[in-house]
């Protein structure tokens, strides 16, 4: 590399401090306007609280609600398909084969909630409502027929287990559950016939009451959760497989069986790291907006059923903010709720990044590779 | 001879020195272009053209642009430019002055009439353009025909202030729907900004409350699609957003006959929830409007325009009416 | 027991069968999560470019002896009876009323696809599906063939001068119209293309789709105006947020004291990208168009109050809205980028007597661009689909004018504009017919998802061959 030319060396100092002081105005200005938003909600949400306005409060409690029991439902599918996929891909799967999921898993994460929204509000919802009983029986019948293609593998030949290994699996069952998916649908509706009386729907109706409403949990917990499987699999799949490989090779070394590693060292010891994950899936599921929007139904009740629908903080504030003049009581109650929203993900999320910087030091205590 | 012409108007363009050769070919271009468009522009008799503004009425998007489309086909150097954000924020837009249209699905309170006379002296034209309705639909083959209106009310309202004695919430409650066995009726309508909750509001529940496990939602086409998935569901959306998929319900008017929303009905007002959509001008008395904007109305009252907006969904006034607004 | 493994995984003992099973689960997850994908990609492909494939047009007889012609378009089950009913898109809306039909399957006789079926997209009316049966121009009267190629011939001249021509029609069950051909679009006989004039007429479709203005209240025509907004927006987004995201990066990890506040603003900067888009929308309707633009408007623009100049959403204030919410995703990957840089390299420029700006400007920052421009890639990516905070700031459900024109100052920052991703919103739950916006919708999704994808893999890429030629430097 050729030497920098020397010109004037008084110059060039000048011209340095200027420039460092033009970086640190830039870089401060910037971090104040991001402060600045907390500022502003802060701001516009004081008359409100000043005064106290408890009608005010009990308006935006169902919309609260709405909100969790979205985001409840979206990880109550995401967690355990993103935990199952990260483990299998950090543990199990083939380093080739995981250079290429893992990327297209992270992929999902690009797909925009309005195209997410859309299939799930005006596609899917009125297909689960029309099949019901076979989307029910889905979510059983998927985990069971993954466990035969276990237990088939198990007693396969040795030459078809060569051909079909475990590290591959996460690829060669894809097709497998397009076939079980294709029984579990041409099945059900004999088994809602013979089992369940002819409709499901009705059976819920009359025997426990249960409403049941075209966009609901259910259908926003699995829109969403396909919405927020990515951010989850993604850092949980980081945290695992930055696992020391002393510490699993140690257990199983001591004796342990390779899952027995896996459940009492991996997990443990990635636990902080999974745990962040899950918290900063729970951010982005809470504050998802376009999903709530088009697959809820908008309907604000204090309920818990998964048949029922719902309304959420970000989704009111879609549609609603735009109308309020701005000043009024919903105008206010809106920024309120922004304001919450915004609370509620950075608390998350601050609490997420410490747990993962802390994780990652005591990696480096216990001697890993990194 | 074009061309003979072209070489004529090149050299006698570029007569100082020798032409470059980029600039001989765009001299070339305009010359032709020059002669192509003359004949055209000898074709036309007085042109029309602007840009005209217009802000109201969120029902009515579809319809003004549908017209504007109409006006730019007609006079291609008319465009319309239509702001749609709700029938409240044209009389603002007219008292301001920053538009001289004002399209809405209701008619203009006496307070927002007031506010433009304080300000400018004599008070608005206001025209009808077309008739809209707001329908109670349910799926296609629900074997409900007709409600009353206490059993509309009955069933959105929590109030029930047009005056039901019960509120009716299972679809083996209406006597037309005994043997539809699908428990609750799922209602659908659509969010509180818009004014199709407001009119629905104040005409079908008597000013009452709504129920709030209605699925709200963000059209009214989006109404009509979701109750045309789902065999219990009931809801209400505008007019012209009626598709097969769904089947209007007729309403019972204070006579206790049935009226079907039909273009008929929905003409004469026999529909009970049936409207006008304005048209609100500024004209100063005694002026006339700038050509543009006497385009588009008279657009709007011609033959033609009465027909877009059937093709729009909505109902082509009576002649009777379009009479009596003939000087426009 | 039997389950010693026999290739890899031959390294860890026996183990019980239940436990065995877990794995498999675990793989199972991984393959829901890769069929969910590949569904929804496979879907929105298939819906969204078989949109466009001129469809088979069908000609049926009902039982009851009535006939009418179609597109069959899907199948849903009867409720409280046995058998399926169809879908058929019929067109007609100026004859019938209506443009859709569901039929009873058990009710149709018969189902013949004749080759003589025209289908005409018309402007008001919108498709046409009968059978022609002559033209007429200046008392002139074409019939039979004849009438296919004058048809042919007038629809390439422009609308203007085919306004003496008049189409005669009927429908299949007889009923006859006289058409304009000024109102003509464009006119098909799906039944009698070979598959190459499908082909041709598919290619054609998805180019009008791609290039033309939406028509006929944003139920028919093109996204050209949403693509155009949503890039230009998407650039000047990028233009704001590269300086900014850059320069905090450089501040943080170059000048800032590296303490304990510095890691908290770094912890902070990073939750920010975890703060829900519709928040930074609603600070930028409330700063930044009814605070500043309110301002701007009382300043320079007070002649035409209260009509709102800035003061309203706005191409601007959308850009300086998601340069904001992306500003995290840039400092994030900046700062990647410039703590991957070997602190020998600076203290190598440092002791040859280079200042901290030289060092920066001739070592750090090459160094870094590709991390830099990763960052960039991925904020436009999260930039061109979020839809969220723009319902707030300035998008519209149909702008007449373009952002850019050739009217002074060209390039219109307080214009509303349009964009894909709300253009999706408001055809699929605003439009007039739901039903007839879905393939259009579809169409846009696909369009959306394909932009999207590509700038996020170009990310991923660059970021890849990034840490390779790294990777070998060190």
């Amino acid at each position: 590399m050729t030497p920098p030319r020397l010109s004037s060396s008084r110059q060039r100092l000048l011209q340095d401090r200027v420039a460092t002081g033009l970086i640190t105005a830039g870089g401060v200005g910037v971090l104040l306007a991001i402060l600045a938003i907390g500022v502003f909600l802060v701001w516009e949400t004081l008359p409100l609280l000043v005064i106290g306005d408890t009608l005010a409060l009990a308006k935006l409690s169902p919309l609260a609600w709405g909100t969790l029991k979205a985001a409840l439902a979206a990880l109550l599918f995401a967690i355990p398909v993103a935990l199952g996929a990260a483990i299998y891909s950090a543990l199990f799967m083939s380093a080739r084969l995981r250079s290429r999921i893992k990327p297209a898993l992270e992929m999902m994460e690009a797909i925009p909630g309005v195209v997410v929204g859309f299939i799930a509000g005006l596609i899917l919802a009125p297909w689960v409502e029309r099949h019901l009983a076979s989307a029910l029986m889905l979510i059983i019948w998927l985990p069971l027929s993954a466990a035969l293609a276990g237990l088939l593998w198990q007693l396969a030949k040795t030459r078809l287990r060569r051909r079909l290994p475990l590290s591959w699996a996460g690829l060669w069952l894809v097709p497998w559950f397009v076939f079980m998916v294709a029984i579990a649908l041409w099945l059900a509706p004999w088994l809602e016939q013979h089992w369940l009386g002819g409709d499901l729907r009705q059976l819920l109706d009359q025997r426990y009451g249960m409403d049941y409403a075209t966009r609901n949990a259910l259908i926003v917990g699995i829109a969403m959760g396909f919405a927020v499987i990515p951010s989850i699999y993604s850092l949980a799949e980081d945290a695992l497989a930055d696992v020391p490989s002393t510490l699993i090779e140690g257990a199983q070394a001591l004796g342990a069986s390779r899952w027995q590693a896996l459940w009492k060292v991996a997990l443990v010891a990635a636990g902080p790291g999974i745990f962040s994950a899950i918290m900063i899936g729970a951010g982005r599921a809470v504050g998802e907006t376009m999903i709530v929007l088009m697959a809820s139904g908008n309907t604000a009740l204090f309920s818990a059923s998964p048949f029922e629908g719902m309304r959420s903080m970000a989704a009111a504030i879609a549609i609603e903010l735009p109308e309020a003049s701005p000043g009024s009581q919903t105008y206010h109650l809106l920024i309120l709720a922004a304001l919450v929203l915004f609370i509620f993900t950075f608390l998350v999320n601050t609490l997420a990044e410490v747990v993962r910087q802390r994780l990652r030091r005591r990696y480096r205590q216990i001697g890993g590779t990194l | 001879m074009n061309t003979r012409l072209t070489t004529l108007l090149t050299t006698f363009l570029t007569d100082r020195g020798s032409p470059f050769a980029i600039r001989h070919i765009l001299l070339r271009y305009a010359a032709i272009t020059l002669l192509l468009a003359t004949p055209l522009a000898w074709g036309q008799s007085a042109p029309i053209s602007g840009t005209l503004g217009a802000v109201g009425s969120d029902t009515m998007a579809g319809l003004m642009l549908r017209w504007g489309e109409s006006l730019t086909t007609r006079y291609p150097d008319v465009k319309l430019q239509f702001q749609a954000s709700g029938s409240a924020s044209a009389p603002t837009a007219l008292v301001a002055g920053t538009t001289r249209l004002g399209p809405m699905s209701r008619p203009m309170t006496s307070e927002e009439r007031d506010n433009f006379i304080e300000r400018y002296g004599y008070p608005l034209l206001e025209l009808k353009v077309a008739r809209d309705a707001l329908i109670v639909v349910v799926h296609r083959h629900n074997p409900l025909r007709a409600l009353t209106r206490q059993q509309v009310d009955a069933i959105f309202s929590t109030s029930r202030a047009c005056g039901a004695e019960a509120p009716i919430r299972r679809w083996e409650q209406l006597p037309a729907t005994r043997d539809w066995s699908f428990g609750r009726i799922a209602l659908h309508g659509r969010n509180l900004a818009s004014g199709t909750h407001g009119l629905f509001q104040e005409r079908a529940l008597c000013g009452g409350y709504f129920r709030n496990d209605i699925s709200e939602h963000p059209g009214s086409s989006a109404v009509v699609a979701a109750v045309g998935e789902s065999a219990n569901a009931m809801g209400y959306a505008g007019f012209n957003h009626l598709t097969p998929a769904v089947h209007a319900l007729s309403l019972y008017n204070d006579g206790g006959t049935a009226i079907p929303p039909d273009e008929a009905a929905i003409q004469s007002g026999d529909y009970p929830l049936s409207r006008y959509l304005y048209l609100y001008v500024n004209l100063p008395p005694g002026e006339t409007l700038p050509p543009a904007e006497q385009a588009l109305i008279s657009l709007i009252m011609s033959d033609e325009g009465q027909q877009i907006a059937r093709a729009s969904g909505f109902v082509p006034l009576t002649p009777s009416v379009l009479n009596a607004q003939q000087r426009w | 027991m039997t389950s010693v493994s026999a290739n890899s995984a031959s390294r860890h003992p026996r183990f019980s069968r239940v436990n065995d099973l877990w794995p498999w689960l675990c793989a199972a997850s991984v393959a829901l999560s890769l069929l969910m994908l590949g569904a929804l990609l496979t879907l929105l492909l298939v819906r969204g470019l078989g949109h466009f494939w001129p469809a088979t047009l069908e000609e049926i007889t009902l039982s009851s002896g009535e006939t009418f012609a179609g597109q069959a378009v899907r199948e849903v089950a009867l409720p409280q009876q046995d058998g399926d009913e169809r879908l058929y898109f019929t067109g007609n809306q100026d004859i019938d009323g209506v443009r859709w039909r569901w039929v009873a399957i058990d009710e149709i006789v018969e189902r013949a696809q004749p080759t003589d079926l025209i289908r005409l997209d018309r402007s008001p009316w919108g498709d046409f599906i009968g059978r022609l049966v002559a033209i007429e121009q200046h008392g002139q009267r074409w019939e039979g063939d004849a009438a296919w190629q004058q048809l042919a011939t007038l629809l390439k001249l422009p609308a203007n001068q085919r306004q003496e021509s008049q189409l005669l029609l009927t429908t299949v069950d007889g009923q006859i119209l006289r058409q304009p051909l000024a109102n003509v679009v464009s006119a098909q006989t799906p039944n009698a293309m070979a598959w190459w004039q499908k082909t041709f007429a598919w290619g054609d479709a998805v180019w009008r789709f791609l290039s033309e203005g939406p028509r006929a209240a944003n139920t028919d025509g093109g996204v050209w105006p949403a693509i155009f907004g949503t890039v230009l927006m998407v650039i000047l987004m990028s233009v704001i947020v590269t300086p900014f995201g850059v320069l905090a990066a450089i501040y943080l990890n170059e000048i800032a004291h590296q303490g304990r506040l510095t890691r908290l603003v770094r912890i902070g900067v990073r939750n920010l990208a975890g703060v829900p888009s519709i928040v930074y929308g609603v600070f930028g309707l409330g700063v930044f168009v009814y605070g500043v633009g309110g301002s701007l408007d009382e300043w320079f623009f007070s002649d035409t109050l209260p009509s709102p100049t800035f003061g309203t959403g706005g191409l601007l204030w959308a850009s300086l809205t998601l340069a904001l919410l992306t500003l995290p995703v840039v400092i994030v990957a900046t700062e990647e980028g410039l703590a991957r840089i070997p602190e020998a390299q600076r203290e190598g420029a440092v002791a040859l007597g280079a200042t901290r700006l030289e060092m920066l400007t001739r070592i750090v920052l090459p160094m870094a661009a590709p991390a830099m421009l990763t960052g960039v890639i991925l904020a436009v990516a999260r930039a061109a689909g979020e839809v969220a905070p723009l319902m707030l700031v300035g998008v519209a459900k149909l702008a007449p004018q373009m952002p850019i024109d050739g009217e002074f100052p060209y390039l219109h920052l307080e214009r509303k504009f349009m964009h894909l991703g709300y253009h999706l919103f408001d055809t699929a739950f605003h439009g007039e017919d739901v039903q007839a916006a879905i393939p259009l919708v579809y169409a846009t999704a696909l369009l959306l998802v394909l932009i999207v994808l590509v700038l996020n893999l170009t990310a991923i890429f660059l970021r890849h061959y990034l840490r390779r030629q790294r990777g070998n430097e060190c």
